[in-house]
């Protein structure tokens, strides 16, 4: 008897969820219930003659001796009463704890529900244990701050090309992004739109191609990025809200902003292109400032040369000078005397030096003097001779 | 016993005729009554409902917004290139009575046939009239905004209220890519020689500049150094000139003393001379006996 009230339970099971699906299949399932009630009491006839039996028994009995008189016809059921209630007790007990059982429902901390009094919005349901009186009202529950997250892009989405975009300069851009949303309204969430997630892509997918149309390639690849995850972010909430979605748009991660696998090296060897320019430029630099330091340094120093230049020749006239002086204070006291000395000391000195002939004026020569011979003296060999002899020395 | 044979099949005639003239409409539906196939009821809010049993039947329809993705085509500009457009749009079915006159029995799957036949048209109508550059612009929403509007009249007429219309993709064709991307690749390259050709440039303006700097500061420097020692020249002169004025003739001599000194060294000359000279007056003979 237990065994039958499972089949009993699960029946009600399948009715409550194929109500909680909604759409066309409601109204036939409401069409099949009784046939399908019929189909699976078949085979417990006998169960429910005895259920439908007792009932009117007790229906007699309520209506007092008046039923009496038709006891003699139900006799032959009246040797099993006592197991009978039992039987009608534990049915009652089976049916009560699975209605219970369908009735009553948990709700996650992260979930809201929303419940239905034949198929009109009643309420919603917060966290913990709720209550929705089966058949009469159905609960969906579903997650409501959960994050979700919707990725489009190359190889993300359901497209091999969805995330090459076109820039309003024409050229082509591959974008990687990703919309994290919960629902703020359940009841929206579930009335309004019928396939939810596939609308958000969608909508996040057009708003970007929309951002991206009327802007350039530069700005989106690196400075507005910021700026047009910020647009993006208000487009889709704006057009979903437009829908009565009961969705908010929590944040857009803006992944990758790059040109597309075909060109991308062509910008890459823009960039070391940019680093070629800086590495140029630092070079020449380098170069200017060690020439132009070197250019100070010898800047300074033809200037000290000819400071140096001054103070020496200043210094030594004014020694030659003073000199001089000295020697004429002298020359004045013996003027005669220091003459002759001063001439024999200067001749020895540089006579005692230096290479010298002397030629008597009587030689080979006519008239005074030595000139007769002179021509005729091997001056080159007087001199490479001592040349050779200084050398050796 | 017999008699409870005959309750049940009264119970479950009973039961059978209870449900088939109650429905329920959820609050994601609308319901058309219908008997033998002419509308008798529209229901349009949520709850419990009753109809005859058997005579009439039900049909739901969805009250949601319900979404339509055209598959992309091409569209002609008035520029004459071409375009890979796709969109999508968002519907609700308002009036029920029409959309099943319009459609019959075919239920969403016609109706989505019938809002993709609508923005196609729509579609190629107000791209076409419009340059790509149009497209590819801030004016992008307004054109939306055009499809939808010529979209929601013709849908009226179906009993569907067109709710948005938003382009999705606006693409080169594949075709069309392939040059894209080798123009995107040349602009590129294009802007690399021009990086690498402006470092080039800076970097000789910079050492040209250095260069022209080095010089400067040299002959400047040059020049102050040159004054310095024509001044030290002058100061020199000056010096000599006061010291030597004093006995012009004694300079003469002594100097030409110090020129000899100084000219006639040992690694450099070789004197040819002769006796005669002052020098050698004491050579031949002491000269006293003549000269007393």
């Amino acid at each position: 008897m237990a065994g039958s009230g499972g089949p009993w339970g699960g029946g009600g099971n399948s009715g409550g969820g194929r109500g909680g699906d909604g759409g066309d299949d409601r109204q036939n399932g409401g069409g099949r219930r009784p046939p399908n009630r019929g189909g699976q009491q078949g085979p417990n006839i006998p169960e429910i003659d005895d259920l439908v039996k007792k009932g009117q028994d007790q229906l007699r009995v309520l209506m007092g001796g008046r039923g009496g008189g038709n006891r003699p016809n139900g006799a032959g059921g009246g040797g099993g009463f006592e197991f009978n209630r039992t039987t009608f007790g534990i049915i009652v007990a089976v049916a009560i704890a699975a209605w219970l059982y369908q009735s009553l429902y948990t709700v996650r901390p992260e979930e809201r529900s929303v419940e239905l009094f034949l198929g009109e919005f009643s309420s919603v349901g917060q966290p913990g244990l709720n209550f929705a009186p089966w058949p009469v009202v159905t609960a969906e529950v579903l997650p409501v701050t959960t994050e979700r997250t919707v990725d489009i892009g190359v190889n993300r989405g359901n497209r091999a090309e969805e995330g090459l975009m076109l820039t309003g300069d024409e050229n082509v851009v591959d974008i990687d992004f990703q919309v994290v949303w919960n629902i703020t309204d359940p009841a929206q969430f579930l009335f309004n739109l019928r396939d939810p997630e596939a609308t958000i892509r969608a909508v996040a997918e057009s708003a970007m191609r929309e951002i991206v149309a009327r802007s350039q390639l530069a700005p989106i690849l690196n400075r507005d990025r910021g700026i047009i995850a910020e647009e993006l972010n208000d487009l889709i909430q704006s057009t979903l809200d437009s829908y009565d979605s009961g969705v908010a748009v929590l944040r857009v991660n803006f992944d990758r902003a790059d040109p597309p696998q075909q060109v991308i090296d062509a910008f890459r060897d823009v960039q070391a292109a940019e680093q070629q320019r800086d590495r140029l430029q630092s070079e020449a630099d380098a170069y200017a400032n060690r020439v132009l330091a070197g250019a100070r340094g010898e800047a300074a120093q033809l200037l000290e040369e000819a400071e140096g230049y001054r103070a020496r020749v200043v210094n030594e006239a004014e020694g030659e000078a003073s000199r001089f002086t000295a020697v004429l204070t002298e020359y004045a006291l013996a003027p005669e005397v220091t003459r002759k000395r001063l001439y024999l000391e200067t001749m020895e000195q540089v006579l005692g030096d230096v290479d010298k002939i002397i030629v008597d004026s009587g030689v080979g020569g006519e008239g005074g003097g030595g000139q007769g011979i002179v021509p005729y003296l091997p001056l080159n060999e007087l001199r490479g001779g001592r040349s050779t002899q200084g050398g050796t020395n | 016993m017999a008699r409870s044979l005959y309750l049940l099949p009264a119970a479950a005639v009973i039961l059978i005729l209870i449900f088939s003239s109650i429905f329920v409409v959820d609050e994601r539906q609308k319901a058309l009554v219908l008997q033998f196939g002419r509308v008798i009821n529209v229901k349009e809010e949520p709850g419990l409902a009753f109809k005859l049993p058997f005579f009439q039947n039900v049909v739901f329809y969805d009250d949601r917004i319900l979404s339509r993705d055209v598959e992309p085509l091409e569209v002609t500009p008035s520029d004459d290139r071409r375009l890979v457009v796709d969109a999508f749009a968002r519907y609700r079915i308002t009036d029920v009575e029409r959309f099943r006159q319009a459609v019959g029995t075919g239920g969403e799957l016609a109706a989505d046939q019938r809002v993709d036949r609508i923005l196609r048209a729509e579609l190629r109508e107000v791209l076409g009239s419009v340059s790509s550059n149009d497209i590819l612009s801030e004016d992008r929403a307004a054109l939306m905004l055009r499809i939808a509007n010529g979209a929601r009249s013709e849908a009226t007429a179906l009993g569907l209220q067109i709710i948005d219309v938003r382009l999705k993709r606006t693409d080169l064709p594949p075709q069309n890519l392939d040059a894209t991307f080798a123009r995107m690749r040349a602009e590129r390259e294009r802007e690399a020689a021009d990086e690498v050709a402006r470092g080039e440039e800076a970097a000789q303006r910079i050492r040209a500049q250095a260069d022209r700097t080095v010089v400067e500061l040299t002959s400047d420097a040059t020049r102050e150094a040159e004054i310095v020692r024509g001044e030290a020249d002058a100061q020199r002169n000056g010096i000599f000139a006061q010291a030597f004025q004093a006995d012009p003739e004694f300079f003469e001599f002594y100097r030409s003393l110090t020129a000899y000194q100084r000219a006639l060294r040992g690694d450099n000359s070789t004197l040819v001379l002769s006796p005669d000279s002052e020098f050698f007056d004491y050579l031949k003979t002491d000269q006293l006996a003549p000269q007393q």
